[in-house]
């Protein structure tokens, strides 16, 4: 079998909060299992073309800089990334990240910066920070019963369009904008995310499922075989037994 | 007037005191106190001493040490503030315990470490003669929030300060950088060639120039985003430091180095191990040479110094070498774990990461730590013991960095863990890595089952 390829977009400006470790998360499941990973990572300057890659990571990122990669990303990256949404190919984006897949970003001052408008959300920039522990519920229907827990901090306000659902329920916490309960997004096979935590490492049935839809499209119909979870559960079930 | 001061001075003597009987430490009780009684006692009490202030994101507790060892050995007559009261309230108590009862000063010069978000309301109070910023790097965003941030407080703390000398590390881009906001006389100070050669942690808080966003080149790194930097777009650079070091040789224990100060060139010795302790010394030498003491006497100071202080804390406990390192944030954990990886000696290792308000809630930094290095010493780690509140992240992130899972013991415990990895020891030495307030719990749970009464300041 191939390698799966997972690209990591702007890995030196998008690398808030561990978020690297959903990279990690992914190669151990996958090497665990006997699959090949490979890595590349494609930050400004770097061509790029989404459809060379089975699965594309973004993570969050400070103001300065997101706002270094804007010009690249308009340039020539943000087509090439619609293109490869519209056909299937799986994201996990993680709250700047998030952010930057949606139409727009209006900051609480009212200055609006155009992102990707890859898929129909946007968001508004707000004052107050929204930080802390996190958990929600799982709505698509292998995970449905699955409680994700994490850790969220941003001023942005996310709202999801039609066309996109969300990822999530939230129990505890503020989840996309701290008003409609929703958490993160869906779209084909889109995953976004405010669960900083890093989100992966600890919820081990989210990690297995956004691969298992890479593996999907690259071979078909592909379920992985179960691995002993034991530290993973315990380390997402401290959170959860802590906001419960 | 005089009065006021008086009554702020005794609340802070008397308070200091019954907490102390009582045996508290660590509280800003005192401080908060004396600042009822007189709103800026602060700035009265600071006015007639020469004052030192060290801050910045890492190093700011060893600096403050090596600093105060440099003034004892000049004999001058000083005081410091303890390293847990590094805010408003900390700092105030400290002067009001160093001078008389009516405000006048007990020493002439004061070594004041400074929280780096405390550091904008402090600083002009103090009015410093010298202002260290060690460096930048990313801490507890959710306290501190972005680097960006903790930066203009620090540029906003001395413009209120402009006749201050501020030594600033060269090899820096995003401390150095503040040079262009002020207008204050500036001295740096850097390492003119990179201690891990090639080899080193370069994971960066800074790839991008801070002044036009155009990725840096580096001739040499240091560690992290610290390195001889420059920007091929708009030409910021680091320049030449004025205190260096050069032909770095590091030890399990303690670092060689050429140092040189302004010319004047010497061997010297650095009693802590890690090249993060050579940056901690040089920005101490460049503080005492801003006080005007000799090149050649602040040599002498660095090379008598007795291993044993700054942040690396070593005890006996019943016949086992027992080693404790704070780690707070990715940096610092990326220098420790680099330390480690440089002696081969059978070890245990204690890690203890809190998610207190002062530890950070948030602990994804851990994820952002080079870990998989662990895996390249695995054989000289005879345990790995994860311990405090988040203790199960630990040993999930351990996992994820390749260390057999059967090596790592999760046990939430103290007095299990004391029991389990101390005292169950034929002489191996043990290594204890805590967050910030697992250090005051560890330190507690150790000296109950040790009898002892205090054994650090």
């Amino acid at each position: 079998m191939d390698k799966l390829k997972v690209c990591h977009l702007y890995p030196d400006l998008l690398n808030l909060y561990g978020d690297r470790g959903n990279i990690i998360a992914m190669q151990k499941r996958l090497e665990w299992r006997g699959l090949g990973f490979e890595f590349t990572g494609i930050s400004v300057g770097d061509s790029f073309n989404a459809s060379d890659f089975d699965l594309i990571f973004i993570g969050g990122g400070q103001d300065f800089e997101q706002e270094v990669l804007l010009a690249d990303l308009s340039a020539d990256k943000k087509k090439s990334i619609s293109n490869a949404v519209e056909s299937g190919i799986s994201f996990l984006a993680i709250c700047g990240g998030y952010q930057l897949l949606g139409t727009h970003y209006t900051s609480w001052n009212g200055v609006q910066f155009d992102f990707c408008g890859a898929i129909n959300i946007y968001t508004i920039g707000h004052e107050k920070r929204m930080i802390g522990d996190f958990m929600f519920t799982c709505l698509d229907q292998p995970i449905s019963s699955l409680t994700v827990s994490g850790f969220e901090n941003h001023s942005g306000k996310t709202y999801l369009g039609n066309g996109v659902r969300p990822l999530g329920t939230i129990i505890k916490g503020f989840g996309n904008n701290g008003e409609d309960k929703t958490a993160g997004a869906r779209y084909k096979n889109v995953f976004c995310s405010y669960s900083h935590g890093p989100v992966l490492p600890k919820n081990p049935r989210l990690c297995d499922f956004i691969l298992e839809t890479a593996l999907t499209k690259k071979y078909g119909d592909y379920s992985l075989e179960p691995i002993d979870n034991a530290i993973e559960d315990s380390a997402g079930g401290y959170v959860i037994d802590r906001l419960s | 007037m005089k009065i006021r001061i008086a009554a702020a001075i005794l609340t802070v003597r008397i308070t200091t005191l019954f907490l102390r009987i009582f045996g508290s430490g660590g509280t800003s009780f005192p401080g908060k106190a004396a600042m009822f009684f007189q709103r800026n006692l602060l700035e009265k009490l600071a006015k007639n001493i020469t004052i030192v202030v060290i801050t910045g994101t890492n190093g700011k507790t060893t600096s403050a040490r090596i600093t105060a060892e440099i003034l004892k050995v000049s004999g001058l007559s000083f005081f410091e503030n303890k390293s847990g009261a590094n805010l408003i309230s900390g700092i105030t108590a400290s002067f009001a315990m160093n001078s008389t009862l009516f405000g006048k000063p007990k020493n002439k010069y004061a070594v004041i470490e400074c929280d780096e978000a405390a550091f904008k309301t402090v600083c002009p109070m103090l009015k410093p003669h010298t202002i260290v910023v060690t460096n930048l790097f990313r801490d507890q965003l959710d306290r501190f929030g972005e680097i960006t941030h903790t930066r203009n407080n620090i540029i906003s703390g001395i413009q209120a300060s402009p006749t201050s000398v501020i030594v600033l590390n060269a090899d820096d881009s995003l401390a150095y950088s503040i040079s262009d906001s002020i207008i204050n006389k500036t001295i740096l100070y850097g390492m003119d060639s990179p201690p891990y050669g090639n080899d080193g942690d370069f994971l960066s808080d800074a790839p991008y120039c801070i002044k036009c966003k155009s990725p840096y080149t580096y001739k040499y790194r240091t560690y992290g985003h610290l390195g001889d930097f420059s920007c091929k777009n708009c030409g910021y650079s680091r320049i030449n430091p004025l205190i260096s070091a050069d032909n770095i040789e590091l030890g399990s224990s303690s670092s060689k180095i050429k140092l040189n100060i302004n010319g004047t060139e010497a061997d010297a010795e650095i009693a802590l191990p890690g090249a993060y302790n050579i940056y901690n010394a040089l920005s101490s030498a460049a503080a005492a040479l801003t006080l005007g003491i000799e090149a050649v006497d602040i040599i002498n100071a660095m090379s008598s110094f007795k291993g044993g202080f700054g942040r690396m804390e070593s005890l006996n406990l019943g016949g086992t070498d027992v080693n404790m390192i704070l780690v707070k944030n990715p940096a610092g954990l990326n220098q420790v774990i680099n330390f480690l990886s440089t002696d081969n000696t059978q070890k245990k290792l204690i890690m203890i990461l809190n998610d207190n308000f002062a530890d950070g809630t948030d602990i994804s930094w851990i994820w952002d730590v080079n870990f998989e290095k662990f895996s390249t010493f695995q054989s000289s780690l005879a345990e790995i013991t994860v311990t405090g509140i988040r203790a199960e992240e630990l040993a999930l992130r351990f996992k994820y960095a390749g260390i057999d899972t059967d090596c790592i013991a999760v046990e939430k415990d103290y007095s299990k863990v004391i029991d389990n990895v101390i005292v169950n020891n034929d002489g191996m030495p043990v290594y204890i890595l805590p967050t910030y307030t697992a250090m005051f719990d560890f330190r507690k749970a150790l000296s109950r089952r040790y009898k002892i009464r205090k054994f650090w300041k």
